[in-house]
């Protein structure tokens, strides 16, 4: 498989801002990337760089093979773009819209186009200014999704759309995905993410922090344990890699790093296990992991630290 | 009216207290006075020192016997009905002058800052969802309304006030305030339409569109009526915009006809109210209309779309320059009549009494080619809109290139200048024609309006190598459009240093029809234009799009 999105070292700076700085991302053909991080990290500013619109101070960047500054146009034929705050044009309709920007791209697939406008429940009638902001995203989403565009780049494609509305977009991004497509999927909402992803990139202050599979990530994090035993634990803060070990009469916490779950494992069985209950990382704790820092230093414990993420 | 949105009266309050529709009043005028702190007094201010500047061109025009004669002419007839019905033109003076003509310029400036005081804290607010937030609060029905109203009157008032402390200031008779209060009387009605208008349509635009086409009709009333009499006849008693004129400042004042203005100020007021009753938060009366859920076929080309953005304002404005044209190609006739016309008046139109006519015209394209100027420039600033609001971002991310999408809309600009100055060339000449009786004009003046294309198309060449190189200096044009209009104008009169008027790219048009077209002149400026839109093409193909 050869790379839709490669960036090596791309730097992109505002003013006194540093909005990229080296950043590294490759997006695998065909498959659904999830690029994680808060807002002002540089998911939007990295998505305007790969469509041309922004120009990298320094670094590289390819998308389909090409530099996407000097092939602009040639590359925006095979890529479609869900904006993470969409305007309209206050006088068109929401379906002059979507005709609008689907035949700027070299046309759009009528029946999807219908097929999705039912699916979102969208009123193509009514003039732009009249939308809501759920709604200009739907027509956003519809012109990008009704063509046939082989990569597609979405910044926070869901702000804005109720619960209902995120399982028909998870439902169709599925479908795209089954067609082989690749997609950049940017978001904090990290349910989706988890949901859609293959792959997973953390940005932060422009910079890409982790990327791998979930399975890999979680690999590197630790796993929480909590068992019930016949007797009582001990011994166990004396194996490496155990964290926030927590024993009280029968019952055992603690965190394990995925290096030495194994030995960990191994040591609980000594005391009789009645129950077991393992949990992997979720994407908050990876998150977290690389913002807890930040929401330590905002006062803000480890745990409370999600409502970035799902607040909206 | 449409039925939806049409609420049941039996909502309206049945058993609370009047104080209640209008809690909150009192701190919402605060919150208006506190939110228009710079707006109001900078609207005040200005039109304060805008009138100063006229009563010195006033005193300076009416200074001679020969230029009282000129001015009274001017206030004659046709002409004359523009401005006003001509009270006390046989026995003219400064004040009389200010009142009788320059009036007409403080009336639309106060009916214009009471449509948007009163449009920019009912509808504006209500669409952004802002007033949603302040109704959630303790905040009666009324009070929104009711302070912005308060505001108005307060505005309107002070205005009346000041404008009577400016003529006092010169010395000009004792009916000062009559005339402060004859303009704030005009702020007052439209005040009160603009309440009445913001309940009809859920936009604001659309509202102040309505307000300031009322104003338009109140003005088309006037002068139909004024024209069809001395002194108006009773035709133009149904304007608004006469009953300030007939208060007579400086003649013989009356006051009462100011007190039509106040009553139809406070029936649009209650109307109103009225309506605000029977519609929800946010809505208008009229239900927004479903537009068409697929794009038309033709919809499909970057050329296309700019054209179908800029299609409202391109209509618009050619079917304004051209009424403007007609209008005053109309007058070439009475305005070069050469009886006891001034020194000044025929220097102003080309020097001589052999070519006054021609002279005339020639100020009159100077004129309309300016407007299309403006037309220019406000396009150019619509592109930059689209940028900064964040519609360029998504058509830029499909298969159209900058160069594509930029030259698309100067493409269209200046098509739709070509197009607007045929037909406001051709209207204005046919106007001409008319009044002097004599054909050819047709040709000439339509002839005279094009060759200023060229030195426009320069402007629109600065407008584009700025919103290439510097975006946020494309107000710049602005100047270059004024000093051509005003050189233009007044460069006879005045010194204007010959390098100023060489580097004017209007300049070089000349006054056409009085001037023959200079063609080595015209190229020049069109190779130029052509080399500053290719540079801001480029420059913008290479500098970061703007995005929100």
């Amino acid at each position: 498989m050869t790379a839709a999105i490669a960036t090596s070292g791309l730097v992109k700076t505002f003013g006194q801002t540093r909005a990229l700085n080296h950043l590294d991302l490759t997006v695998e053909t065909g498959e659904v990337h999830g690029f994680l991080g808060p807002n002002g990290a540089g998911k939007s500013t990295t998505i305007r760089v790969l469509l041309g619109l922004l120009r990298a101070d320094s670094g590289r960047a390819e998308v389909l093979g090409s530099d996407p500054w000097h092939s602009a146009v040639a590359l925006h034929r095979r890529m479609a773009y869900v904006p993470g705050d969409v305007e309209l044009w206050p006088n068109l309709t929401g379906g002059e819209a979507i005709d609008l920007l689907g035949r700027l791209r070299g046309g759009l697939n009528q029946a999807r186009r219908a097929d999705l406008i039912d699916r979102f429940d969208l009123d193509p009638t009514k003039k732009g200014r009249t939308y809501s902001k759920g709604n200009r995203q739907k027509v956003a989403i519809v012109a990008a999704l009704a063509s046939d565009a082989e990569l597609l780049l979405l910044d926070e494609p869901t702000a804005g759309l109720d619960p209902l509305m995120e399982v028909v977009f998870q439902d169709v991004i599925n479908q795209v995905k089954a067609e082989g497509r690749t997609v950049l999927l940017s978001s904090h909402i990290l349910a989706q993410v988890e949901e859609l992803a293959d792959k997973v990139s953390i940005i932060r202050h422009g910079e890409i922090v982790q990327s791998g599979t979930l399975t890999e990530m979680r690999h590197l994090t630790r796993t929480s344990i909590e068992a019930d035993t016949n007797k009582p634990v001990t011994g166990l803060d004396q194996i490496p890699g155990i964290h926030d070990l927590d024993a009280t009469d029968g019952r055992v916490r603690f965190a394990v790093d995925g290096a030495h779950l194994n030995d960990a494992v191994r040591a609980l069985s000594q005391f009789e296990i009645r129950t077991l209950i393992s949990h992997p990382p979720t994407l908050e704790e990876l998150m977290l992991r690389h913002y807890g820092d930040e929401l330590a230093a905002v006062g803000g414990g480890q745990k409370s630290g999600d409502d970035d993420g799902e607040g909206r | 009216m449409t039925a939806t949105a049409v609420r049941e009266s039996t909502r309206a309050p049945a058993n609370t207290s009047p104080g209640d529709v209008l809690a909150g009043t009192g701190t919402l005028i605060r919150f208006i006075l506190r939110r228009d702190r710079i707006k109001l007094p900078a609207w005040l201010l200005g039109i304060c020192v805008l009138l100063l500047q006229l009563t010195t061109a006033a005193s300076n025009l009416t200074e001679t016997e020969e230029q009282q004669a000129d001015v009274r002419r001017f206030m004659e007839g046709a002409v004359g009905a523009i401005f006003g019905p001509g009270y006390g033109r046989d026995d003219i003076s400064a004040d009389l002058y200010v009142a009788g003509v320059y009036g007409l310029v403080f009336f639309v400036l106060a009916a214009l800052m009471s449509i948007q005081l009163v449009s920019r804290h009912t509808r504006v607010e209500e669409q952004n969802g802002r007033a949603e937030l302040l109704r959630s609060t303790v905040v009666g029905r009324y009070a929104q309304l009711t302070a912005v109203l308060t505001v108005a009157v307060g505005a309107n008032a002070a205005l009346a006030l000041m404008i009577s402390g400016t003529m006092a200031a010169r010395d000009f008779g004792g009916d000062g305030l009559l005339f402060g209060a004859s303009v704030g009387a005009v702020g007052l009605v439209f005040a009160g339409v603009t309440s009445l208008t913001v309940q009809i349509t859920e936009y604001a635009r659309t509202a102040t569109s309505i307000a300031g086409a009322v104003l338009g009709g109140a003005w088309v009333v006037r002068v139909a009526g004024d024209m069809m009499n001395d002194y108006g006849s009773s035709l133009s008693w149904f304007s608004p915009l006469a009953w300030s004129n007939q208060t007579r400042p400086y003649v013989d004042g009356r006051w009462w006809p100011l007190v039509l203005s106040v009553g139809l100020a406070a029936v649009a007021a209650a109307a109103g109210y009225a309506l605000s009753d029977r519609r929800d938060v946010g809505a208008g009366l009229v239900a927004a209309r479903a537009g068409t859920p697929a794009a038309a076929g033709w919809l499909r080309s970057p050329f296309a779309v700019a054209f179908r953005l800029q299609r409202t304002a391109l209509i618009w404005w050619t079917v304004a320059l051209s009424m403007f044209g007609f209008m005053f190609g109309g007058f070439a006739d009475q305005i070069t009549d050469t009886d006891g016309i001034s020194e000044d008046r025929i220097e102003m139109f080309g020097g001589s009494v052999d070519t006054l006519t021609e002279g005339f015209l020639g100020v009159i394209t100077l004129f309309t080619a300016s407007l299309a100027g403006v037309m220019l420039i406000h396009g150019i600033q619509a592109v930059r809109s689209e940028e900064t609001k964040g519609r360029a971002e998504p058509v830029l991310a499909t298969a159209t290139s900058r160069w594509t999408w930029f030259g698309s809309y100067l493409a269209v600009l200046a098509i739709g200048l070509v197009a607007a100055l045929l037909v406001a060339g051709f209207s204005s000449g046919v106007g001409a024609a008319i009044s002097v009786g004599d054909g050819s004009y047709v040709w000439d003046v339509t002839a005279a309006h094009l060759a200023h294309v060229p030195g426009l198309l320069v402007i629109l060449g600065i407008g584009a190598l700025l919103f290439g190189v510097f975006p946020r200096a494309i107000a710049a044009t602005w100047v270059v459009l004024g000093l051509g209009l005003f050189t233009g104008v007044f460069g006879t009169l005045m010194d204007i240093p010959s390098w100023l008027r060489n580097v004017l790219p209007m300049e070089h048009a000349g006054q056409p029809p009085l001037d023959d077209v200079a063609w080595p002149a015209m190229i020049i400026l069109l190779v130029v234009a052509g080399g500053l839109v290719a540079g801001g093409l480029t420059a913008f193909r290479r500098r970061d799009l703007e995005t929100k």
